[in-house]
């Protein structure tokens, strides 16, 4: 197994060279795979690997732009549609001068499996440009959107692939790219997510991974007979998916008792309910990347410099940044009975943590498949779209319910068939790929 | 490309512009002067001069009296010869002085000789009595003298002598230039016009010294007299009338004789003839006759002229009337077509008031006649004069469009006249809208000396109305001049206590209890309170501050006041306090902290106190300007397509505290007001933007108590109250949550936040021109760089124009900032680092340490634990108090994990400068915008950018690595010298350098 493997990464690395991020992408999600290999010999004999690191369609397309002074400028446009087994390809545009193609190669790559992890039909894909937003005036960036869509136009389609923001592409950029479309292609429809909810966007976008986390985690809770009801929390973060974390565990029937920012956190046993839900927007809203003024308005205690991972909670949900929960924050949660650890940003976890959790035996899931709330609620836009029917709170609300069980439910059925049951982290990395390798079992050699 | 036009425009359009530089006109009036003459006379003539004192120092005297500028110098000589010998060697003399006695040589012999020396050197000639100066008439050719005199014993004749001279020889220039106005005085009698032109004189200057009052300091009188009337001395018809013809259009009247020589031979009735004849020509002109002859005054009637009876003994009082009543000196008399008076006015607002109600007939016959000129000419007011010159009234649409250009005229006049200029404050002629006057004598300090040049640039330039709909002006304000602060140290003994004082509160309290406060000074504040009754800022202006090499920024107090008080005692109160307070800020610690750094001591700080009128308006109990701001003409840190001299501004809603503080503001190049570097993604413009205001709480009461030493006053109020003011509208933007995305304006709905969308993208008001105009004016009148501090209210009555005011302006020099520091001259071997890409300016010593990147052990793929480990020796290293260069590979701070080290900016607190250098294969540009690259400009750390695999600067990475390192972890180390390295950046250039230790 260990020849085919470094094969493979030999030939990656011979057919793209220079994209070390590709590499690294392509080496840890394989890396994790050979169990399934050696189930799978199909899929070795059908060189699935070997189709799925190489991608479907790589465009890349000049874009040529004046700026305010009337200099030209020449940047470079790219899209990357990487697999569209299971359904369009679907991923962010970025707009960043460090765009290259082994960076969006990788994003793109990573991509796929993400989406898959959603069961929505989603394939993978992601594109962008090496123009620096920063700094120009909107009429700058309306004209590079403008010059950047009049090629992109006739390589996406709401039912072929769909790009969505990213990095440097915000609402308003969307905003130009999405009315550029519409004049060249004269149709209105679900090309792009992200957009304006006057015109084709989703409600509930901000707070989706937070409640995403949170239905995730009420799954975790019932495998061992239990839920929210009564359980005390702690929440890290005070962004957009803290808000909805707290938003959906108060729903529940839990208290969160801990918000965190980078100055430190808010310990509230009285739980943050009511109106301290609407404080969190207002210091959402404010530029002070603090939490410190919520400890003051409500008269509970504020920690400076500290994690909250000390407090003694029985869920603990991490939402603000990577790399947040090192080893004695995690050896500090078993010691006062945590049990549930559901990941809401992106790799909060330090690889120690994970594995006093994992020794601990507790209940822990990985951002990939938790925070997948954020891209689900993508795909309803684009079902919204395709409806031509704007969907209420509640139904979107419902609908991301409804996927974040089948989420939790497939991790947890593909760890226990691969050997390792009630491992959150093998089932979302198999899970994801299985899905979209079977598909491309059945639709033939393409 | 520089768009410079506008201002190349305004400073072409101030040089042509003949009214626009008045005072440099009057500068011109007078170019002759008599500044030498030579007297040449017998010892006992001498003594007879001199029976009253010393003679020049009498005439000085009288000089002085009169407001005239420097005397002459008399040079006296007792015979010919020496005169003469004085004139060959060097002749410096204007005009010669001669009696019919000297030694040794006949006066005629004498005057001769010199008109072979100097043929335009005049000669005036000095008889005794009539007897002895008819038998020289008579028996020589006295064509030789210019003109003949009879010295009656009063020394006031060589004032009239001299000032005759020179009238004569600038009358031409003079009338050409401004229209000064010519007197004619038509008079053969010697003795009689000897002693009458001194008195005419006298009388011409006394009216003209009267009138140049208002709104004027004491430099500019002098000037102004220079345009006082000047009289020409005819002795026969024929000169006269030549005198008439060559400047009619100045004449403002005629003073004539009856009996004089016409066609060669006496004429009794000349004096009559010359009237009849200039009334055919100009009706309107006064003419006096003055003669011996009672019988002549019907006659002189007939002619429309005024009559005089010269042995009268109430010749001067009928001479002042007649100067009073026809050569506009006394008030402006508004009469009805048949002569009646309807109206009168004694100064120009009057004027102005009056006309607003007189008949249209009286309006026509003023206007058309040429009596606004007089009038205004004798009190030197040429521009305003020529502005209302005789107009008829088919020039204008209708008699009413003519009645509103007179006044507009006037009224535009008295506001313009008063700016740009610091007079000494009255109560009567203080514009509250934009007067700047002095209380008390001494310095005005930096800060008004800078407020004070402004307004002259913008009176001088007309910058004010430049931009349509805005008017640009500093506010008005007085300025307490550093003699009361002096006054006030002494006369309270308070000067040993306050330099060794080190209790800044216990410091303001005995300022506040100090006994004395100079009496005039409070009566002149009281007179300033009654007629500015709005908020109020009291401001420091110290001798130091704002001078050309220490800024001394926000070192001294500020204190605002609502000055609403309904008893006028209490605001009275309120100020004076203000104003001890700012006198006990001299001497608090930070002043003398920041004393300490410079070369200056703080014995030699003087303080004076600037009183202003606070910019804005009243808004629910709240005082403040629609936005206020700061900005500089040169930027340390120009992103694209910026240029560093394109320069920067900060702008925040509300009062500048928001700016001087350093809190979130909108930063912006004037010259590219569009791109917004910090508003580039939602979370940016969320986390930088603007969530509160400063205001001025009106309803509050100034403490002053001693407890604080800072403006209680001045309040913090969020973006919920600007919206209900109504200000926020104009500076606003909307965060809308459910789409992630920031709105223009506020009509939407979601959370507010402060970009200034509307005024810089959507040009609600011209804020990018007036501050790209200013900072170039600025530049080019101080002749360097420049930091303008700015206010602005938008909300202004209906019709009326939106105001920009200037607060302050001062060289923009900060130690290290004024250098070019020389960068080249290091030898690559000497060096660490170099490059051409640096942002940032000035040099930093005393570095020992470095954490840099193993560029051979870096991997890509760990960014992350690089960043940690960063994180680790930052926290040493700052808990050390040692600053230290940090040098890695990638883009510091990259959100992006393989682009560069995902540090945030805590992590890097403690860096002195910072490098980045490229990977091998990979081209990384430099990190600008965002929260990570504005710290770096507040803190103004050096951000060095090498790629030397594409050799683009230089890092000597084998130097690095053979050093021993202090600590080494996986990815990083920390290395320490006992010598120290050093960063020198110029700022101008971007080019920098990192010296090993020991160079």
């Amino acid at each position: 197994m260990n020849d085919y493997f470094e094969t493979l990464m030999a030939n990656v690395k011979a057919q793209n060279p220079s994209e070390p991020e590709f590499h690294q992408a392509v080496e840890e999600v394989l890396g994790s795979l050979s169990i399934v290999l050696e189930r799978h010999p199909e899929y070795r004999s059908m060189k699935i690997l070997e189709r799925m690191v190489e991608p479907e369609r790589v465009i890349t397309f000049r874009v040529p732009w004046m700026d305010d002074q009337g200099e030209i400028h020449i940047n470079r446009g790219f899209r990357i549609e990487m697999n569209s087994a299971i359904g369009p390809y679907k991923g962010g545009l970025r707009f960043h001068p460090s765009v290259t193609l082994g960076i969006l190669k990788f994003l793109a790559f990573e991509q796929v499996f993400k989406n898959a992890l959603t069961t929505l039909p989603m394939g993978g894909g992601k594109g962008g440009s090496d123009f620096d937003p920063k700094g120009k005036s909107d009429n700058e960036i309306m004209r590079f959107s403008q010059s950047f869509m009049t090629e992109l136009f006739r390589h996406i389609g709401p039912n072929t692939d769909v790009p969505a923001g990213d990095i440097g592409v915000g609402a308003r950029e969307i905003g130009f790219l999405y009315g550029q479309y519409k004049r060249l292609k004269n149709e209105s429809t679900g090309v792009l997510t992200g957009k304006g909810i006057n015109w084709g966007g989703s409600l509930i976008r901000p707070e989706a991974t937070g409640f995403g986390v949170v239905y995730f985690t009420q799954e975790m809770l019932k495998t061992r007979d239990t839920d929210f009801e009564g359980k005390t929390v702690a929440v890290s973060g005070f962004g957009n998916v803290a808000w909805g974390a707290v938003q959906k565990v108060n729903e529940l029937g839990g208290t969160v008792v801990t918000l965190s920012g980078p100055d430190g956190f808010v310990y509230d046993p009285d739980g943050v309910k009511d109106e301290k839900v609407d404080y969190l927007l207002k210091l959402r809203a404010s530029n002070k990347d603090a939490v410190e003024d919520y400890s003051k308005e409500f008269k509970v205690e504020f920690f400076p410099g500290k994690r909250p991972w000390g407090v003694k909670v029985d869920v603990a949900l991490p939402c603000a940044t990577q790399n947040e929960i090192y080893e004695n924050d995690a050896k500090e949660l078993v010691k006062n009975k945590c049990y549930c650890v559901c990941e809401g940003a992106n790799m909060p976890t330090t690889i120690e943590g994970y594995k006093v959790f994992t020794e601990a035996g507790i209940l822990y899931a990985p951002g990939k498949a938790s925070n997948a709330g954020g891209v689900a609620t993508s795909g309803l836009e684009m079902s919204q779209n395709s409806m031509r029917l704007p969907w209420p709170r509640e139904e979107v609300d419902n609908r991301l319910h409804e996927i974040m069980i089948r989420i939790h439910n497939t991790c947890l059925t593909t760890a226990e068939k691969f050997g390792t049951p009630g491992n959150y982290v093998n089932g979302a990395n198999i899970a994801g790929f299985l899905k979209v390798a079977d598909a491309m079992l059945d639709q033939g050699l393409v | 490309m520089r768009k410079s036009s506008t201002l190349d425009q305004i400073k072409h359009f101030s040089l042509e512009n003949v009214f626009s530089s008045r005072i440099k006109k009057f500068q011109k009036l007078m170019r002759y002067k008599i500044r030498e003459i030579l007297l040449v006379s017998s010892i006992y003539d001498n003594y007879l001069f001199e029976e009253d004192g010393r003679l020049y120092e009498l005439i000085r005297e009288e000089y002085q009296n009169l407001n005239l500028s420097q005397a002459p110098e008399i040079i006296h000589v007792t015979t010919g010869m020496e005169a003469l010998e004085l004139l060959r060697e060097k002749n410096e003399f204007d005009m010669i002085m001669i009696t019919l006695h000297i030694e040794d040589m006949h006066p005629t012999v004498f005057a001769r000789q010199v008109k072979e020396i100097d043929n335009s050197l005049p000669i005036m000639l000095l008889a005794y009595d009539n007897r002895e100066r008819k038998e020289l008439m008579l028996n020589y050719n006295t064509d030789v003298f210019s003109r003949i005199f009879i010295w009656g014993g009063d020394y006031h004749l060589l004032i009239g002598m001299v000032k005759c001279v020179e009238d004569r020889l600038n009358v031409e220039t003079d009338t050409e230039s401004i229209g000064v106005q010519v007197i004619i005085l038509v008079e053969d009698n010697v003795r009689f016009y000897s002693s009458y032109l001194p008195i005419i004189y006298t009388e011409v200057f006394k009216q003209a010294q009267r009138l140049i009052r208002e709104g004027v300091n004491t430099t500019h009188r002098y000037l102004r007299m220079r345009a006082r009337p000047k009289i020409l001395l005819c002795t026969n018809y024929e000169e006269a009338w030549e005198c008439f013809e060559k400047y009619k259009e100045y004449v403002l009247g005629i003073i004539a004789d009856n009996n004089f020589k016409k066609d060669g031979h006496r004429d009794p009735e000349a004096g009559l003839k010359l009237a009849a004849a200039v009334k055919a020509e100009l009706k309107d002109i006064p003419i006096l006759i003055q003669t011996s002859d009672q019988t002549i005054a019907e006659k002189a009637k007939e002619v429309d002229a005024s009559f005089l009876l010269k042995n009268s003994p109430r010749l001067l009082h009928d001479l002042r009337k007649f100067m009073m009543d026809n050569f506009g000196f006394g008030d402006f008399i508004l009469k009805s077509p048949d002569g009646k008076e309807v109206a009168r006015a004694s100064n120009l607002k009057d004027l102005a008031k009056e006309l607003k109600n007189i008949s249209d007939e009286s309006l026509l016959y003023h206007a058309e006649g040429n009596h606004f000129s007089k009038w205004l000419k004798a009190r030197t007011e040429f521009w305003l004069a020529h502005q209302l010159r005789p107009r008829k009234v088919s020039d204008f649409a209708s008699t009413k469009e003519l009645r509103k250009e007179l006044i507009s005229a006037i009224n535009s006049y008295v506001s313009d006249r008063s700016r740009g200029v610091i007079s000494d404050f009255d109560k009567d002629s203080f514009d509250i809208f934009n007067s700047f006057a002095r209380i008390g004598g001494g310095s005005l300090g930096g800060k008004a000396r800078g407020l004070g040049f402004i307004g002259s640039l913008i009176a001088n330039y007309n910058i004010n109305n430049l931009f349509e709909g805005v008017t640009i002006s500093v506010p008005s304000a007085v300025v307490i001049g550093t003699e009361v602060f002096d006054s006030f140290i002494s006369e309270n003994n308070l000067e040993i206590f306050a330099l060794n004082a080190t209790d800044d509160l216990l410091i303001t309290k005995r300022f506040i209890e100090a006994p004395y406060f100079p009496q005039s000074i409070i009566e002149k504040l009281t007179g300033f309170l009654d007629i500015v009754k709005v908020p109020l800022a009291v401001r420091s202006s110290s001798l130091l501050e704002d001078s050309q090499f220490q800024p001394f920024a926000g070192v001294y107090n500020t204190y605002m006041l609502p000055n609403s008080n309904e008893d006028k005692k209490v605001r009275l109160d309120e100020l004076i306090k203000s104003i001890r307070c700012v006198f006990a800020s001299t001497f608090h610690k930070k002043a003398k902290d920041y004393m300490k750094a410079t070369s200056y001591r703080l014995e030699e700080e003087k303080m004076a106190v600037i009183v202003q009128r606070l910019v804005g308006n009243e808004r629910s109990g709240k005082f403040y300007p629609n936005f206020s701001g700061v900005a500089k003409s040169y930027n340390f840190y120009p992103v694209p397509p910026q240029k560093s001299d394109d320069g920067i501004a900060l702008v925040a809603l509300g009062l500048g505290k928001t700016v001087v503080e350093g809190g979130n503001t909108v930063r912006f190049c004037p010259r590219f007001p569009k791109h917004l570097l910090q508003f580039f993604s939602t979370k940016e413009t969320i986390k930088n933007a603007q969530q509160d205001f400063y205001a001025l709480d009106l309803s509050g009461k100034p403490l002053h108590s001693g407890d604080d030493v800072s403006d209680s006053m001045v309040k913090k109020y969020d973006l919920g109250s600007a919206e209900k003011d109504g200000t926020l509208f104009q500076v606003g933007s909307t965060y809308s949550p459910e789409n992630d995305a920031v709105y223009d304006g506020i009509s939407r709905e979601g959370m507010r936040v402060v970009t200034f969308a509307p005024i810089l993208k959507h040009e609600v008001f011209p804020l990018a021109e007036i501050l790209n105009l200013l900072l170039e004016l600025g530049t080019w009148g101080m002749g360097s760089q420049v930091e303008i501090e700015f206010a602005v209210n938008l909300d202004v009555p209906k019709d009326n124009p939106k105001e920009f005011a200037m607060l302050q302006m001062r060289p923009l020099v900060i130690s290290g900032e004024i250098e070019e520091l020389a960068v080249d001259d290091y030898k690559e071997e000497e060096l660490i680092c170099h490059s051409d890409k640096v942002l940032g300016n000035g040099a930093t010593e005393n570095i020992y340490d470095i954490v840099f990147v193993d560029i051979k052990k870096y991997d890509r793929g760990k960014s992350k634990e690089a960043a940690r480990e960063i994180n680790k020796l930052n926290s040493k290293l700052v808990e050390q108090k040692n600053p230290y260069i940090l040098i890695g590979v990638g883009r510091w701070g990259s959100l992006d994990p393989w682009l560069g080290i995902p540090v945030t900016w805590d992590q890097i607190s403690g860096a002195a400068a910072i490098v980045e250098s490229g990977f091998a294969d990979f081209n990384v540009t430099p990190s600008q915008g965002s929260h990570f690259f504005q710290n770096i400009t507040s803190f103004k750390i050096g951000y060095f950018t090498v790629n030397s695999f594409i050799k683009v600067g230089f890092i000597d990475w084998d130097w690095l690595l053979k050093q021993n390192p202090v600590e080494e972890l996986k990815f990083t180390k920390h290395i320490h010298f006992d010598k120290p390295l050093s960063i020198k950046i110029n700022g101008h250039k971007n080019k920098g350098v990192i010296t090993k230790p020991g160079n």
